[in-house]
C-alpha cells in the first residue's frame, strides 16, 4: 500500500481540525499539529502535501496562492462548508473508534 | 472527466505552483532553524533533510492530483498479488471463463465458416450452381450446348462447368483415392481471385482431346502425397493409371466445387477427349450484375430451350454459392444453430458461476474493504479495485481462452464429420475477427459480472470492519439472494442442456441400433459407369461386366458378388404415383417407392429373407416383382400378395415374392422408403456391384485399381464398405450428441462447483449455529441433513425451472429425434437423477464439515 494511505483517516482528521481554527499554509499546519500534540505527532511533508491536495480535490478544502506573513508566495488552505461537515462526522466516528479500542485494551 | 481534462491542460501551472509551495515550506523551515540559532547554511541543509526529498513529495502529490495511469497500474499489481495469494480461486475463475471464451470462440469460428461467411470468391452473391428441372424433378447437369448458349447469353457474365468424382492417385509407389474435379478452363476466372501457389492455371485450349492430360494439385494433397516437392510442377504423375502433367499448385484456401477437392483436370465440351465424349456440364454461372434476376432467368430459360430439346418444359433451378445450404437435409444447419444455442447457455452458466465466485470472494474480503474504507478509500476507489481484479481475471481468461479455442478448432477440423464441412468452401481457421469479437465479449462479460459483486461487496460503512459484534464478515442479504438466484439459474440451464443432451444421445443410440433389415457388415459396394462411346451395345457391356466379376472373384476374401441397379440403403430409382392393387374397389395408394433391379443372388448376399413366394428366375419378365413388406401391407392389407398384381399408370406388375423390408435409419424420415425389386436383366450404362467379403474387405483403392486394370474405360464413382454409408448418416447425430453431452457436462460441473462453494461458505458462516446445535445434542447425521436439505432446495428450484426450459427446448429439438419422445420417462429420470446425484455430491463435503463442528473448539475460539 502506498504510504500516503497509511492512517489516512487520522491524518485527514488532524488537517481538518487544524484548518477549522483558521486558514493556513502547509508549513503552518505542520507546525500547529506538532505544537498542539505536544511534539508527539509529527506529520512528514511527504504525507502532508498529498493529503492536502487530495482533500482539496475532494472539495473539503479550497486554496489560493497568496503572500504569506513574511511576504513570500505561499498556498493558503481554507476549510470549505463540506469540510466542516466532514470534520464533525469524522470526529464522532473517531471518538467512537477510540472508545472501542480503549475498551478492548481495558478487557486485557 | 472534464475536470481531469482541464487538469491535464493546467498541469504545467499546477506543477509550477507545487514547486512554489514546496519551496515556501523549505524556506519557512530554514527561517525557523535560523531563529533557533543555526547558521543559514546548516538551517537549510536540515530543512531539506527533514523534508525528505522534494522530488518524492512532488510525485506523491501528483498521484493525488490526477486520476493517474500509475494508480491503475498500482491496482493491477495489487490485484495480481491478491489473485496469486488465492491460487485455487484464481485458477477456478480463470479456468471457467477461459473454457467459456474458448468454446464460444471455437463455435463462432465454426458457425462463421459454415454459415455466416460468404464463399471466398469475387462478388460471391452473383455466383450460382444451376440445375434444370420442373415440378416433378430436376437434374444437376446440362447438355454442353446449353452451357455454350449461356456463355453467349447477356443474362450471365460467364458459364463454366465443374464436376467432382474420385480418382486413384499413385504417389511414391502407394495408391490413394482423392476427389478430383473436371473443370472447364474458364472456371477460375469465373470465380475470380484464384492464384496458384506454384506453376500456372489452365490455358483456354487445355481440356480438348489430346490436351487434357494436365492436372492442378491442391496444396494439402501436394504436401501429403508429394511431400510438398516444388519440382513436381512440370512432372508427370499417374491418375487412374493414366500419366498426366502437373501444371500448378492451388492454395489450400481454394475449395471448389467441394471442400475436399484435391485435384483439377481440364475438360472442353466443344472437343472433349474420347472418354468424356458423352459428358454433360455441371453449370456454374456468374449473373450479370446489371440485369434483374427475373429477366436473367427468363433469358436463361429461353436460351436453354433453344439449345436443347430436353429443356422444353424445364426451367433453371438456381442454387446460390454464397451461404450454406443442404440439398438433401436441413439437419446440419439446424444442428449448428442448436449447438450455438447450447454454447451460449454454457457461456451463461460459466459467467454466472464466475460471478457468484467473485461475489463470495468480495464478501469474504469485506473486512479488507471496510478497513480500506475506514482509512479513507472512497467507494469508487474500492469498486475500481474490484473491477480491476475481475479485469485481470478476464485478461488472463482471454489469453487461456484463445489457446482453448485454438485447440478446439484444430480438433473440430480433424473430427467434425464431413457432412458438416461438405458444403462450406471456406477453410476452417480461427480468424482475427472472431478472436477479437469473443475476446472483447469475454472481457466485457468479466467486467460486467465483476460489477455486481463490486457493487454489493463494497457497500460498507467506516468502522464496520472493527465493530466488535462482527464475527468473520457476514454475507449480506443482497449478496445471499444474488448467489442463490444465480445458482438456481445455473442449475436450470444445466438441467435444460442435460435434457437436450439426453434426447440427442438416445436418438443417436436408437439410430445405431435401428433394424436395417439386412446384414451390411462385410459388404463392399461399387458404382460405375460404362460409357456408351466405349461400350456401344449390351454385348460389350455384358463382356466387361463378366470380366470385372471374374477378376474380383479371384480376390481371396470375396465370397459373393451381385450386380444390380441401385443399392441399399438409398435404393435405385424413386417411383412416385398412385399405386393400385388388384383387390376389388382398392383405393389408389399415393406413395414414394424405391425401385431396385436385382439378380437372384442379391437377397442371399444381403441376407434379406424372402418371407413368401420365390426369388427371380431367368424366365421372369419385366413385370415380375418382389415387394417389400411395407408396400405389401399398404396394397393388400391382411391378404397374401403372392400371385396378385398391381399397377401405376399403365404399368402392371405381378408379385412373385415378398422380401423383408429394409430400413435406412436416418433423421430424415422420408429417406426410408418402401421398396420393390425387379429382375436385373444385364448391366446398363450405370451399374452397381455388391461384394460380400467377410471381415477383411479389399481396400477401395485396390477395388478401383482392379476394375481399371480389367477395363480402363469403366469409370468407378464410389467404392467402399456399405457400413460407411450408414455411418455417414450417423456422423452428424453422433457429433451433435457428443457436443451436447460435453456442453451438459461442463454446465453440470460448473453448477456443482457453484453449489459446493455456496454451501461451504454458508456452513462456514453458520459454524456457531451448528456448534450450538451439536452442544444441545444434535446428532451429526441431523446436521448433515440440514446442509443437504439446503442444497436440495436450491437444486429443486433449479430443476423446476429447468424442466420448463427443457420442455421449450425439446419442442425445438423435435426434428432431430429418432425413436424418442421429449416426455420419454427414461430421459426424465436420467436428468432428475443426474441433477440429484450431482447435488448430493456437491453438498457432501460441506455437510460433513457441518457435522464435524466441535463445540469445545468453537468456544475456545471465542
Amino acid at each position: 500500500m502506498p504510504k500516503t494511505e497509511y492512517l489516512q483517516g487520522a491524518l485527514d482528521l488532524l488537517i481538518l481540525q487544524t484548518l477549522a481554527l483558521g486558514s493556513n499554509h502547509g508549513w503552518g499546519i505542520q507546525q500547529r499539529i506538532r505544537q498542539v500534540s505536544r511534539e508527539s505527532l509529527s506529520v512528514s511533508q511527504g504525507s502532508l502535501y498529498p493529503a492536502l491536495h487530495r482533500l482539496e480535490a475532494a472539495g473539503l478544502l479550497s486554496s489560493e496562492m497568496a503572500a504569506s506573513e513574511n511576504n513570500r508566495k505561499a498556498r493558503i488552505y481554507t476549510l470549505t462548508a463540506a469540510g466542516r461537515k466532514r470534520l464533525q462526522s469524522e470526529a464522532e466516528d473517531w471518538k467512537e473508534f477510540a472508545l472501542a479500542i480503549r475498551r478492548v485494551l481495558q478487557t486485557g | 472527466m472534464l475536470k481531469t481534462f482541464r487538469r491535464l491542460i493546467q498541469r504545467r501551472r499546477v506543477a509550477r505552483e507545487l514547486d512554489d509551495e514546496l519551496r515556501f515550506h523549505v524556506e519557512m523551515e530554514t527561517d525557523a532553524n535560523v531563529a533557533r540559532g543555526l547558521t543559514p547554511d546548516e538551517a537549510r541543509r536540515r530543512a531539506l533533510a527533514e523534508f525528505g526529498g522534494v522530488v518524492q513529495t512532488r510525485e506523491a502529490v501528483g498521484d493525488v492530483r490526477r486520476f493517474s495511469i500509475e494508480s491503475l497500474w498500482q491496482d493491477t499489481r495489487y490485484s495480481a498479488r491478491v489473485l496469486g495469494a488465492n491460487p485455487a480461486f484464481s485458477l477456478a475463475a480463470i479456468g471457467m471463463l477461459a473454457v467459456g471464451i474458448g468454446v464460444t470462440t471455437a463455435m463462432f469460428t465454426v458457425v462463421d465458416a459454415l454459415i455466416l461467411r460468404p464463399v471466398p470468391f469475387h462478388a460471391p452473391e452473383q455466383l450460382a450452381h444451376v440445375w434444370m428441372g420442373n415440378d416433378r424433378g430436376g437434374r444437376g447437369t446440362v447438355a454442353p450446348a446449353v452451357l455454350r448458349a449461356w456463355r453467349e447469353s447477356p443474362a450471365f457474365l460467364g458459364a463454366e462447368s465443374a464436376d467432382v468424382t474420385t480418382a486413384v492417385v499413385e504417389a511414391t509407389g502407394a495408391l490413394t483415392t482423392r476427389r478430383i474435379a473436371r473443370v472447364t478452363p474458364g472456371i477460375f476466372e469465373l470465380l475470380g481471385g484464384v492464384r496458384p501457389v506454384a506453376g500456372r492455371l489452365f490455358d483456354s485450349t487445355e481440356g480438348r482431346a489430346g490436351a487434357d492430360d494436365r492436372v492442378l494439385l491442391g496444396e494439402p494433397a501436394w504436401r501429403a502425397l508429394f511431400n510438398g516437392d516444388p519440382s513436381i510442377v512440370g512432372q508427370r504423375i499417374r491418375l487412374d493409371g493414366e500419366p498426366v502433367t502437373v501444371v500448378g499448385i492451388l492454395p489450400a484456401s481454394f475449395r471448389f466445387p467441394a471442400w475436399d477437392t484435391a485435384l483439377w483436370r481440364p475438360i472442353d465440351f466443344d472437343s472433349p477427349p474420347p472418354a468424356l465424349r458423352a459428358a454433360r456440364a455441371t453449370a456454374y454461372v456468374r449473373f450479370a450484375p446489371d440485369v434483374p434476376r427475373e429477366d436473367a432467368l427468363r433469358m436463361a430459360t429461353d436460351a436453354a430451350r433453344a439449345a436443347h430439346a430436353e429443356n422444353a418444359d424445364l426451367r433453371p433451378w438456381v442454387f446460390p454459392l454464397a451461404g450454406f445450404h443442404f440439398d438433401v437435409s436441413a439437419y446440419p444447419r439446424h444442428a449448428v444453430s442448436l449447438l450455438t444455442g447450447g454454447v451460449l447457455l454454457v457461456f451463461l452458466v460459466l459467467c454466472a458461476n464466475v460471478c457468484s465466485l467473485l461475489l463470495a470472494r468480495v464478501t469474504a474480503r469485506r473486512r479488507e474493504f471496510s478497513m480500506r474504507g475506514a482509512l479513507g478509500a472512497s467507494r469508487g476507489r474500492l469498486i475500481r479495485q474490484a473491477l480491476v481484479e475481475s479485469g485481470v481475471i478476464g485478461a488472463a481468461a482471454v489469453v487461456v481462452g484463445v489457446a482453448v479455442a485454438w485447440g478446439l478448432v484444430s480438433a473440430a477440423r480433424a473430427l467434425l464429420p464431413d457432412a458438416f464441412l461438405l458444403r462450406t468452401l471456406n477453410p476452417l481457421a480461427i480468424d482475427l475477427r472472431a478472436l477479437g469479437v469473443t475476446s472483447i465479449a469475454g472481457v466485457a462479460a468479466t467486467l460486467g459480472i465483476g460489477l455486481l459483486p463490486a457493487w454489493l461487496g463494497t457497500r460498507v460503512n467506516a468502522g464496520d470492519s472493527l465493530r466488535i459484534s462482527d464475527r468473520g464478515g457476514t454475507e449480506g442479504r443482497g449478496a445471499r439472494a444474488v448467489t442463490r438466484t444465480l445458482l438456481v439459474a445455473e442449475i436450470a440451464l444445466a438441467c435444460a442442456l442435460l435434457a437436450g443432451a439426453t434426447l440427442l444421445v438416445r436418438s443417436f443410440m436408437n439410430l445405431t441400433a435401428a433394424d436395417r433389415g439386412l446384414d451390411a457388415a462385410g459388404v463392399a459396394t461399387l458404382t460405375m459407369s460404362l460409357p456408351e462411346t466405349a461400350f456401344p451395345d449390351a454385348g460389350a457391356r455384358r463382356a466387361a461386366a463378366q470380366a470385372i466379376e471374374d477378376r474380383l472373384r479371384q480376390l481371396p476374401s470375396v465370397q459373393q458378388i451381385a450386380w444390380s441397379y441401385g443399392l441399399p440403403p438409398s435404393g435405385g430409382a424413386i417411383s412416385f404415383g398412385d399405386w393400385v392393387s388388384d383387390l376389388p374397389d382398392a383405393p389408389p395408394v399415393n406413395m414414394l417407392i424405391e425401385h431396385i433391379w436385382v439378380g437372384p443372388e442379391f437377397f442371399s448376399l444381403y441376407r434379406i429373407p424372402l418371407l413368401r413366394g420365390r426369388t427371380f428366375e431367368a424366365s421372369d419378365g419385366r413385370d415380375a416383382v418382389i415387394v417389400g413388406e411395407r408396400l405389401a401391407a399398404a396394397l393388400w392389407p391382411g391378404v397374401d400378395p403372392v400371385g396378385r398384381t398391381f399397377r401405376r399408370d399403365k404399368q402392371q406388375y405381378q408379385v412373385i415374392g415378398v422380401a423383408r423390408e429394409t430400413h435406412y435409419p436416418t433423421l430424415d424420415a422420408t429417406a426410408d422408403r418402401p421398396e420393390f425389386y425387379q429382375r436385373h436383366a444385364g448391366v446398363g450404362s450405370y451399374a452397381s456391384l455388391s461384394l460380400r467379403c467377410g471381415s477383411n474387405c479389399p481396400d477401395p483403392a485396390v477395388l478401383r485399381r482392379h476394375v481399371a486394370d480389367v477395363h480402363p474405360r469403366v469409370q468407378v464413382h464410389e467404392a467402399g464398405p456399405l457400413e460407411a454409408v450408414y455411418l455417414e448418416q450417423q456422423a452428424v447425430p453422433r457429433a451433435t450428441a457428443a457436443l451436447g453431452v460435453a456442453f451438459a457436462a461442463v454446465a453440470l460441473l460448473a453448477a456443482a462447483g457453484g453449489l459446493f462453494s455456496v454451501l461451504s461458505y454458508a456452513v462456514g458462516r453458520r459454524r456457531r449455529e451448528f456448534g450450538i446445535r451439536a452442544a444441545l445434542g444434535a446428532a451429526p447425521a441431523q446436521l448433515r441433513r440440514v446442509v443437504i436439505r439446503d442444497g436440495l432446495a436450491v437444486a429443486l428450484a433449479g430443476l423446476t425451472l429447468g424442466a420448463l426450459l427443457a420442455a421449450l427446448l425439446s419442442r425445438g429439438l423435435a426434428w432431430l429425434q429418432y425413436g424418442v419422445t421429449p416426455g420419454d420417462p427414461l430421459s426424465l429420470v436420467t436428468v432428475a437423477g443426474t441433477i440429484g446425484v450431482t447435488t448430493l455430491l456437491a453438498a457432501w463435503r460441506p455437510a460433513r464439515a457441518a457435522a464435524r463442528v466441535d463445540p469445545a473448539r468453537l468456544l475456545r475460539e471465542e
